[in-house]
């Protein structure tokens, strides 16, 4: 009898689960299929494919522009959150003084939410009022202010080293822990084989910490394809959609325009591209995963 | 087993005990609860908000009114929410461009018979009228102010170059172009390059091509998009010109705090805004240092001016009808609107208030004084009830951008909005 608890115990947890995660999913999915739009809810009814069609053939947004957007600066900005989170997690992992208050700073970025850091760094790109400009302009590297937000050959630039910012301590802290649980004979075997930093850096700690980075790089992949927060304070897709992504135009559309099919079906695009590309990383990074 | 579903019964009982005990202690106490929902909502705002609700309260007994204040950017979706699940709400605010939406769903009331037994009614201006009446020429809500576009002029600035304060369009583009470069890092106007930036461009372009539908001004006298004619083109021309050569290049990405920086360094010392802007300038700037005068006048020799607008409804929901236009009439009524103006910023809706009121017909809020009662203003509307216009603000802003940074030509553009209103 004792042992049959357990379901009574697990069922409000799944019923939250189920209130607050599946039952919108599955209205949204559903949504995407309708004409739902706020502005007259006394006509919602199935429309087959139709808002799919709408997005994709959008005359005003260019769906493949925004697309393309999506790529650059998911690319990007995990690349540089990875690469300086790693190198940071590599400089805190030997002990030193102040250690500890040191990572609490660096770490302390990833508690901010992402407006609030989008607003913050919009007005360090200002071009009129910038700090950027202003201290460029200081020093003398520059004579005329750079349109960091303004100039569309820029703009997706800025946003991105604010999310790259943003990001690295995410790596740090995941990664941090990672680099901390390697043995410390491994290191010592490896000197006495005549191991150089570097070596041991790509033949011990990488291979080891390799499922950590693998399931990261994962999770950070979705997190930033679905972040519009930074983009949607500094420049809400501008100038002229140059860093439009698909989650912000999801925003626009379901916030501006009112229309929840539209949005709805944005968001399935999201969630069936970033479906096939966790089944196709999972694949790639399973055959080389079983050596470790 | 058994003791598991026993379980589950009880806490089924205890939790629906608990929600029907919530439910029936307002029927039981006799007094009556009103729920009011702000959209417009900030912190200061919804202070000055409870604060008449204490009041009213005081001088009510009886009446119980719980105010309801979600964040301003999700506040219009989360009424919305509430009203198409028939939530129990007594007293909402209504925006001009939610008012169709929430019409059509059949959400509001139509305030006529209590409108008809209100005197202070005779006191509304026509503007309030206009307002109230604008989905289907019914009263759908009592309106509570206005915003209504004005310049405002940084008179330290212009008179340190010895420029004249513009009265027309043209006049303030040679004094922007004249500014910039006085100094470095000195230009004309502080330009709104994104978000909602229809809202002042297409008031700095009517006036130069008039001739337009004013239920709809997008519509020009000739039936084809209010620009897509040869004046159309010429006040687009200017205006790209003055971006381009009097307005910082960065303004492209500026919003309203950007806007409101330029004014206030001096970088930008014209701005097109509305009232409440005011409280944006307290302690940055001393009333010394700038004016309002009204909206300039382009080529036609008038001034074209859209009015945002928000009011009080009762939805089709509300138990207490009746409670909740007794609050309404007293939240409206010349005093306390006046009141709720003043402490907020936008224009009051009666003509007594601007007339007898020194805070309303003296000062900065002369201009509005001046320009609501000027021959030369026409007000128009935008076809806030088009099921297009709640997307355009990005087609604008997008196409706009393009035609700012020369990617685009101004008949390019021109063809882009013919083709999404469907001229």
């Amino acid at each position: 009898m004792k042992n049959k608890w357990y379901i009574l115990m697990m069922i409000p947890a799944f019923l939250l689960v189920v209130a607050f995660l599946y039952f919108p999913l599955a209205r949204g999915i559903v949504m995407a299929f309708q004409n739902y739009n706020m502005f007259d809810l006394t006509n919602v009814h199935f429309i087959g494919l139709d808002n799919f069609k709408a997005v994709i053939g959008n005359p005003n947004v260019s769906f493949w522009q925004i697309l393309g957007n999506t790529v650059i600066w998911t690319i990007f900005s995990l690349m540089f959150q990875f690469l300086l989170g790693f190198g940071l997690a590599l400089l805190l992992k030997k002990p030193f003084a102040g250690r500890g208050v040191y990572s609490g700073f660096v770490f302390y970025g990833y508690a901010l939410s992402g407006f609030a850091i989008g607003l913050l760094w919009s007005w360090l790109f200002n071009g009129q009022f910038g700090l950027f400009n202003d201290i460029l302009t200081r020093i003398g590297i520059i004579d005329e202010p750079i349109g960091w937000l303004s100039n569309p050959k820029i703009a997706m630039f800025s946003v991105i080293v604010t999310n790259v910012w943003y990001g690295i301590p995410f790596f740090g802290i995941m990664l941090l822990a990672a680099l901390q649980s390697v043995p410390n004979d491994l290191y010592e075997a490896a000197v006495i084989d005549g191991c150089g930093v570097v070596r041991q850096l790509f033949s011990v700690t990488i291979p080891y910490i390799k499922p950590t980075i693998i399931s990261t790089l994962l999770l950070r992949t979705m997190w930033i394809v679905n972040f519009p927060d930074i983009i949607y304070a500094m420049t809400n897709g501008g100038p002229v959609n140059s860093t439009n992504i698909l989650a912000t135009q999801m925003i626009n559309t379901v916030f501006k325009e009112y229309d929840y099919g539209k949005g709805s079906a944005i968001g399935v695009i999201i969630m069936v591209i970033l479906f096939v590309y966790s089944v196709i990383y999972l694949r790639l990074t399973k055959s080389s995963g079983d050596d470790v | 087993m058994r003791k598991a579903i026993a379980a589950l019964l009880v806490l089924a009982v205890l939790i629906g005990g608990v929600f029907a005990g919530g439910a029936e202690e307002g029927g039981q106490s006799g007094t009556v609860k009103l729920t009011f929902v702000e959209t417009m909502t900030s912190p200061s705002r919804t202070q000055v908000i409870q604060g008449m609700i204490d009041e009213y309260e005081a001088q009510n007994p009886g009446i119980e009114i719980e105010l309801i204040s979600p964040p301003y950017e999700q506040a219009d979706n989360k009424l919305t929410m509430m009203l198409n699940s028939n939530q129990e709400l007594d007293i909402i605010e209504t925006r001009d461009y939610t008012v169709k939406q929430f019409v059509n769903n059949g959400k509001l009331t139509d305030l006529t018979p209590y409108l008809e037994n209100w005197d202070a009614t005779d006191d509304w201006m026509d503007l309030t009228w206009e307002a109230a009446k604008t989905v289907n020429d019914t009263p759908y809500f009592v309106p509570q102010f206005f915003y209504v576009k004005a310049l405002f002029v940084r008179t330290d600035i212009l008179d340190q170059y010895g420029i004249e304060i513009p009265t027309t369009m043209d006049e303030l583009y040679a004094a922007c172009k004249e500014l910039t470069g006085k100094a470095p890092g000195q230009y004309g106007l502080a330009f709104r390059g994104k978000a909602n930036t229809y809202k002042i461009s297409d008031m700095m372009l009517l006036g130069d091509v008039g001739n337009v539908n004013v239920d709809n001004f997008h519509e020009g006298l000739d039936g084809k998009f209010f620009l897509d004619n040869e004046a159309g083109r010429e006040a687009l021309a200017k205006y790209v010109d003055v971006f381009r050569t009097a307005c910082p290049p960065d303004s492209i990405n500026w919003g309203f705090n950007e806007q409101i920086n330029g004014f206030v360094s001096g970088t930008t010392p014209f701005l097109i805004q509305d009232p409440d802007t005011f409280s944006s300038f307290a302690g940055q700037l001393d009333p010394s240092q700038y004016t309002v005068v009204p909206l300039p006048v382009g080529t036609t020799g008038k001034r074209y001016l859209d009015y945002g607008f928000n009011g009080l409804s009762i939805p089709t929901t509300s138990k207490h009808p009746q409670e909740a236009w007794d609050f309404i009439k007293w939240m409206t009524s010349p005093e306390n609107n006046a009141a709720f103006c003043k402490a907020y910023g936008p224009l009051p809706i009666y003509n007594s208030v601007f007339q007898e009121d020194p805070y309303f017909s003296t000062g900065g809020y002369q201009a509005w004084a001046e320009e609501l009662n000027d021959e030369n203003t026409v007000f128009v509307k935008y076809p806030l009830d088009a099921p297009e216009y709640p997307a355009w603000a990005q087609v604008q802003e997008q196409s706009m951008q393009s035609l700012l940074l020369g990617n685009i030509t101004i008949d390019e553009a021109i063809q882009t909005w013919s083709d999404y209103w469907g001229f």
